[in-house]
């Protein structure tokens, strides 16, 4: 049967590799897949101990999480073509309006 | 040969496992955002296999509908929209990317080293339950989709009746955000 720690080892790995992928990254597409990355990192966590204490709920919020997860990537695809219309990029460096 | 698949059955989880952090290493260090795409949806497979492993069927299927049937065509319309081959002569990787790359391996070996004597030990999972109103007319067991149906139409009714509206208000702001200008 599959050990509660291994999960949770694995689902670490996975969020730290989606944290790399925020940090290392220039391309905001791939930004963004790592934040997917990183929210099924949780989802992973919420299934396991919802195996591993018999409750239902885990699952519920792992499908709410899924949910949101949807939301967030539309919202965030359209900021990503929004920003290519009007500066012609996707690369984060280029972008510092702010800066001043 | 028995034997050998007997094996396979019962390390599912490690082999999904580490097949999801091999996609996942190579979604962060492809060149090319299209390869990044395909290794992303590699590790949504084996996640979803993952979930299989661990008793949540209908989740595990639910994460092929809405990773591999949506989103990663969302991001593969985007990335054939956006012409990334100009972008081609800048670095791929942030100049600060060997302090993160070190920073994730000290946490990982910090991770490994606290909780080593525990990974493989022996585990105590329990079978899923519902409150006995809930569970009328139903093997908890062997039905997970209408189980987890029934706990989410119960204790969690309201959460997903805002997700629902979460859902309305991304789906007109990813409309309005993405239309061209002055219409």
């Amino acid at each position: 049967m599959v050990n509660l720690n291994a999960v949770l080892l694995i689902s670490f790995l996975l969020f730290s590799i989606g944290i790399a992928g925020v940090l290392i990254r220039r391309n905001a597409l791939v930004i963004l897949m790592c934040v997917e990355l990183m929210l099924n990192a949780a989802n992973l966590n919420f299934i396991a101990f919802a195996r591993h204490s018999g409750s239902v709920s885990g699952q519920a919020f792992a499908l709410l999480i899924m949910g949101f997860a949807a939301a967030e990537v539309a919202v965030g695809l359209a900021l990503v073509v929004a920003l290519y219309r009007k500066r012609d990029t996707v690369q984060v460096d280029d972008i510092n309006l702010l800066k001043g | 040969m028995e034997h050998l698949l007997e094996t396979i059955g019962r390390n599912m989880f490690a082999i999904f496992g580490v097949m999801a952090l091999c996609g996942a290493t190579f979604m962060v260090a492809a060149k090319s955002a299209v390869h990044s795409v395909l290794g992303f949806l590699f590790t949504m497979l084996c996640v979803s296999g993952c979930f299989l492993a661990l008793d949540a069927e209908f989740l595990g299927m639910a994460q092929i509908l809405v990773y591999a049937g949506g989103i990663v065509v969302l991001f593969l319309f985007v990335v054939m929209l956006v012409e990334l081959s100009k972008f081609k002569e800048k670095g791929v990787f942030q100049l600060q990317s060997r302090y993160a790359v070190v920073t994730v391996l000290v946490g990982a070996a910090a991770f490994v080293a606290a909780f080593r004597n525990m990974i493989f030990g022996a585990s105590s999972p329990e079978a899923l339950v519902l409150r006995p109103e809930l569970a009328k007319g139903l093997d908890v067991a062997q039905q997970n989709a209408q189980a987890v149906s029934r706990g989410l139409f119960s204790d969690y009714l309201l959460p997903f009746e805002i997700l629902s509206v979460i859902l309305l208000v991304a789906l007109v702001g990813a409309v309005v955000l993405a239309k061209t200008e002055r219409v």
